[in-house]
């Protein structure tokens, strides 16, 4: 991991297209940082981005889709046998 | 893009923008970050649909719409995130929340905290985490079929 020290108002500068500014220190333990970067780079805080990330893993799979075509197969068998009746 | 063929069934019809094209997704979805390329495919079940990743197999998910008269108003985009999906006008957004069928044995499950937001005029899509702590993860969306 590369550490740094910067003050308010410096920048650290990531590739060619990514810039971390220190905007200002509230307190002893709060640092506001401004992320510049593009479109296709996600930034989140870390403790909010992980939950999602392990619900995605959670929800997400080839049996997402078996889970749908399942539940619609029973559904039609159900409505055959209504029309049946 | 490549084209997915799917079925539509006349209650989504109104909602699901047309599905014959895919959906890209710049920053693919949280955890499944190479994932850039979806397919939307419908089953004929209900209001729920799946996003299949064309690139990755197993990044498939099941959406469903946002629906205001159970949750209330629609998110907003903010700035960053209507720059990543392109959008001008709100009207052109179209909202879809993940659903979760393997978490609880009686109920299907709605993350509420990361709904994704489609522009439906350029076929842009952004998994949106949203920062209220409030918002549910596992909210319960519906009784498990055949339950």
């Amino acid at each position: 991991m590369l550490v740094l020290r910067r003050k308010i108002g410096e920048v650290i500068q990531i590739n060619d297209n990514i810039r971390i500014i220190i905007q200002d220190v509230q307190n002893e333990h709060i640092v506001r940082i401004g992320i510049e970067a593009p479109p296709e780079i996600p930034v989140h805080r870390m403790e909010i981005y992980n939950l999602i990330q392990q619900e995605n893993k959670a929800a997400a799979g080839a049996n997402a889709l078996q889970w749908l075509k399942g539940v619609t197969h029973e559904r039609s068998s159900s409505d055959k046998d209504a029309g049946d009746e | 893009m490549s084209a997915v063929a799917v079925t539509r069934m006349p209650e989504m019809s109104d909602t699901l923008p047309n599905t014959k094209e895919a959906f890209y997704f710049p920053q693919g979805m949280v955890g499944f970050g190479d994932a850039h390329e979806f397919g939307l495919i419908y089953e004929g079940v209900g209001n729920i649909a799946c996003l299949q990743s064309i690139d990755q197999p197993e990044a498939a998910f099941l959406l469903t719409p946002w629906n205001q008269s159970r949750l209330g108003a629609q998110p907003k985009l903010n700035r960053e995130q209507a720059q990543c999906i392109e959008v001008q006008d709100e009207q052109d957004v179209m909202w879809l929340i993940v659903l979760n069928p393997f978490a609880d044995k009686k109920w299907v499950t709605a993350n509420l905290k990361a709904p994704i937001a489609i522009n439906t005029e350029k076929r842009i899509g952004l998994q949106c985490i949203r920062p209220e702590p409030e918002l549910e993860l596992r909210f319960q969306w519906m009784a498990q079929p055949g339950s």
